[in-house]
């Protein structure tokens, strides 16, 4: 649900970042925190551990300046992708407009994978709200690297929504912006639609 | 599915809002007050001096007040009805106006908990029936496919550069 002030002519949109531990959300961020244009962009806010696993979540502003007239922000936050952080994903998943759900494509972390999309079904479920219904991009993360999953195995696993699918190097910014831009895209059409 | 609206807030709404948050801040000796949805975005501030980072802000504390929250319920406890952090020149009060709505504020030690609770409540009594009403008006229409076509345009410009 987007947060529309029409006395201060801003709108504000929530994008979620979700996907099982090490799959790269929080290096998305970083990466667009690092290349977008520095008067575009809030203070990068990272609730982490000592070992930089993220602890509740990372949050980045970005401002997409005035548009007819109305000053739209996006916020983009991550969740902790370990499995038993659970009560934390679901608080940051409160009130989102669009999800990246990034899949880490490595052959061995297919059970992660699914589990941490189950998951996102399940907490969605929870807040009364439904994945097919809510803006989506599948973003397949570490393509750079060897024993992965093919595109189409991913999608047949991990793509229930008929979603976009993106193919990524977080780490080297591959694809980053490609997903950021088709989900952004995505939530202003819904609000437009609404 | 009910969460999906959005949260919107007119002109009217907002002059009735703003006023009451400056007589808060006054009544009560408080440095900053702001509004913030429990999602975590910002919706206005009141503020004696230079602001903080209000988006942070609303973000960090919107996720604090949701925690304590989920102690609450495994404490079995009903509700926790408001999140206060103690410092040693400042103090951060939260509390809920609504389901969707909280009222984060700061003050120093030229005030009192008390006090800042007293005139907290009685704002948050003013402030609950003027979000009640899911008003809108007719610059709804700002929101349209125009708006959906210059968005693209300028998210394209945006990140034009940074790939």
């Amino acid at each position: 649900m987007p947060l529309i002030n029409f006395a201060a002519r801003e709108i504000n949109y929530k994008i979620v970042y979700y996907g099982c531990g090490l799959c790269g959300k929080t290096t998305n961020i970083q990466y667009i925190h690092r290349k977008v244009n520095p008067s575009a962009r809030g203070k990068l806010v990272s609730i982490a551990t000592e070992e930089e696993r993220t602890l509740y979540f990372d949050f980045l502003p970005l401002s997409l300046g005035t548009v007819k007239g109305m000053n739209t922000r996006f916020h983009l936050y991550t969740v902790p992708g370990q499995s038993h952080y659970n009560a934390s994903r679901k608080l940051v998943l409160q009130g989102v407009d669009g999800v990246v759900f990034v899949a880490d494509s490595q052959i061995s972390r297919l059970d992660e994978n699914v589990e941490s999309y189950l998951n996102l079904w399940d907490n969605l479920l929870d807040q009364s709200d439904d994945l097919s219904r809510l803006p989506t991009v599948l973003q397949l993360n570490k393509r750079d690297l060897t024993d992965i999953f093919s595109v189409a195995d991913l999608t047949e696993l991990l793509n229930h929504t008929s979603s976009l699918v993106v193919e990524a190097c977080a780490l080297t910014g591959v694809g980053v912006f490609e997903t950021l831009k088709l989900i952004c895209k995505q939530v202003i059409a819904r609000t437009a639609q609404a | 599915m009910g969460t999906r609206k959005a949260l919107v807030f007119s002109n009217r709404q907002m002059r009735r809002v703003d006023e009451i948050l400056v007589r808060l801040r006054e009544a009560s000796g408080s440095r900053f007050i702001a509004l913030v949805s429990t999602s975590g975005q910002p919706i206005t501030s009141s503020s004696v001096d230079a602001s903080p980072d209000a988006l942070s802000l609303a973000s960090l504390a919107a996720s604090s007040f949701a925690a304590t929250q989920q102690l609450a319920e495994i404490l079995a406890e009903r509700e926790f009805t408001l999140l206060f952090h103690e410092g040693r020149d400042s103090n951060l009060h939260v509390s809920p106006v609504t389901e969707r709505v909280l009222l984060v504020l700061t003050f120093g030690r030229e005030t009192q908990l008390g006090k800042v609770r007293l005139y907290t409540n009685r704002a948050v009594e003013a402030l609950a029936p003027i979000f009640a009403d899911a008003e809108r008006d007719e610059e709804d229409l700002a929101i349209d496919r125009e708006y959906s076509a210059k968005a693209d345009q300028a998210i394209e410009d945006l990140f034009a550069d940074a790939e």
